[in-house]
């Protein structure tokens, strides 16, 4: 494999990235704010117990697990089914189509450079802030090269079912509606909102076996733990790749079935 | 701009919704997919509060169903921003198109015209789906009825309304001076999932800032209070009305000053 013209690809979306920096402060400012109420939300809710410890989660816990969840969204929500849908209804699919590399890939390496800006920009203070805050309530072990290899798996399962969804739009010609119910589902059943733990247990039994908790519980529960014994670091990880394989798989074969599908109006 | 009476912008706001539902009617399967994106999206918030109220008391004081009451006062009061203000996302792209310059020369009002356009019809999937939440809290509560209690919660939901649209109205025209609003709008957008709380769980500054600032507290919190704790209103919920209209005139002025300085691209 030639990684060279993927690298490319990284480059020129680092700097398309770096292009718009007034949209980004915004976007700092947006998630400023949702961390404060977070913050107050959560401190309001933990006052209603008279434990400190609910369901395994202190409020320190609980604060880390979303603030973090919410920087790992910036990481991972690449408006995918926006790109892809957009692509179909202008007809510029035509285009990426005849490019002499799989269109999957191109949207793949297409997307890294801003998976790099975000990691940066976004992540990396966001991941220091929460650490000074709660006073090293994270901790820096072994831990942190699980939550590395989780985070890449959940990056593969993320774009896999953005890439199924987009795909479907080659059917509906909705996108809005269609990305919504995605983004809603995920968010929710992956514990983006609430943090999985605090699930009731048979929710939590049927939400352990769809692949949206590798997303954002797989790698927020192996981070917040310093000492993971082996069979639950193998078993995250285990599911982790089975559901990256899996999903990897199916969106390609879907995406090939419905290439022979596609209409397109002009373009 | 002459002055024309009410009727004759009401006949011509029917003529317009006329021609855009038919225009939307071609497109049957979005407006479906999308009605129900938008009830997924109600119905996860609802969930949400169902598991954080299995594991949770109450939210600073207040209880599950009360909570729940303010969650379907912001759904039914966030409806008009979503059916009759919806252009507002196109905005950016009309100004930076130049195809903005076609609203100028209409002999009836500029920001009536560009925003009759436009009717969302999902928003009334959020309608019903907020009316319902409304009354089933409403009736878990036991409240009671009233003829009186009807009048002030129509009043009351009609001008929480304006908030949303004023803070809508400022963040589209922000495109008059920056080139890309979307993030501004996306912003705003994300106020609208902090109106559901009480603004009791912050601390006095953002308190502050959530009253006068960026005045969410007015779109659930303050005029809920007038059914739900009608022993003791404070000042702030009997005013909202009129800062629901200050709110709205000065986002309308601020639009109408960006879309008359609007020189168009030339083209």
């Amino acid at each position: 494999m030639n990684l060279k013209k993927y690298l490319t690809l990284t480059r020129a979306g680092i700097i398309e990235a770096l292009q718009f920096r007034l949209s980004f402060l915004i976007l700092v400012a947006g998630n400023l704010l949702y961390l404060i109420v977070t913050y107050f939300l959560w401190k309001a809710i933990y006052a209603s117990v008279e434990t400190d410890t609910v369901n395994g989660m202190t409020f320190t816990d609980t604060l880390i697990y979303l603030v973090l969840a919410t920087a790992l969204y910036g990481f991972l929500e690449m408006y995918l089914v926006w790109e892809i849908g957009r692509n179909i209804q202008s007809g510029k699919i035509v285009l990426d189509l005849l490019k002499p590399m799989p269109y999957r890939r191109y949207l793949f390496w297409s997307y890294s450079g801003s998976f790099v800006t975000q990691f940066f920009f976004t992540f990396l203070p966001t991941f220091i802030v929460v650490s000074v805050v709660t006073h090293g309530a994270i901790p820096l072990g072994i831990n942190l090269i699980w939550f590395a290899v989780s985070v890449v798996l959940a990056v593969v399962i993320n774009f896999s079912i953005d890439y199924i969804i987009g795909t479907v739009c080659l059917y509906t010609e909705s996108i809005w509606g269609i990305n919504i119910i995605k983004q809603v589902v995920v968010l929710l059943l992956s514990g983006a909102t609430i943090p999985l733990a605090f699930f009731p247990d048979n929710l939590r039994t049927v939400v352990h076996f769809l692949p949206f908790q590798s997303i954002y519980n797989a790698p927020l529960s192996l981070l917040l733990h310093a000492n993971p014994d082996w069979q639950t670091v193998c078993s995250t990880l285990g599911l982790q790749l089975f559901w990256a394989a899996a999903l990897t798989l199916i969106s390609a074969a879907f995406w090939n079935r419905s290439l022979r599908q596609i209409t397109v109006n002009g373009g | 701009m002459t002055q024309k009476g009410l009727r004759f912008y009401l006949r011509i706001y029917g003529k317009i919704l006329a021609q855009d539902l038919k225009s939307k009617m071609s497109y049957r399967a979005d407006f479906i997919i999308s009605t129900i994106g938008m009830i997924c999206t109600n119905i996860a918030g609802f969930i949400s509060f169902w598991i954080l109220f299995s594991r949770f008391p109450s939210i600073n004081g207040w209880g599950y169903y009360e909570i729940l009451f303010l969650y379907g006062f912001s759904l039914v009061s966030l409806t008009p921003v979503q059916c009759f203000f919806d252009n507002n996302w196109s905005l950016r792209q009309y100004v930076y198109s130049g195809d903005f310059i076609k609203y100028c020369f209409r002999p009836i009002n500029l920001f009536f015209y560009f925003q009759s356009e436009v009717f969302d019809v999902k928003g009334l999937g959020q309608l019903a789906f907020g009316l319902g939440t409304l009354i089933y809290a409403w009736v878990k509560l036991g409240l009671g009825f009233s003829v009186l209690m009807i009048l002030k919660m129509i009043v009351f939901l009609l001008t929480a309304s304006l908030i949303m649209i004023a803070l809508q109205n400022a963040a589209a025209a922000t495109c008059f001076w920056i080139q890309n609003s979307f993030y501004v709008l996306d912003l705003v957008m994300r106020f609208k999932d902090y109106a559901k709380y009480p603004i009791t769980i912050f601390n006095s500054v953002f308190r502050f800032i959530f009253t006068f600032v960026i005045p969410i507290a007015f779109i659930a919190y303050y005029p809920s209070l007038v059914i739900l704790r009608p022993d003791a209103v404070p000042v702030l919920s009997w005013i909202s009305p009129v800062i629901g209209l200050v709110f709205f005139w000065l986002s309308y002025r601020f639009w109408m000053f960006g879309a008359l300085k609007y020189s168009g691209t030339g083209s």
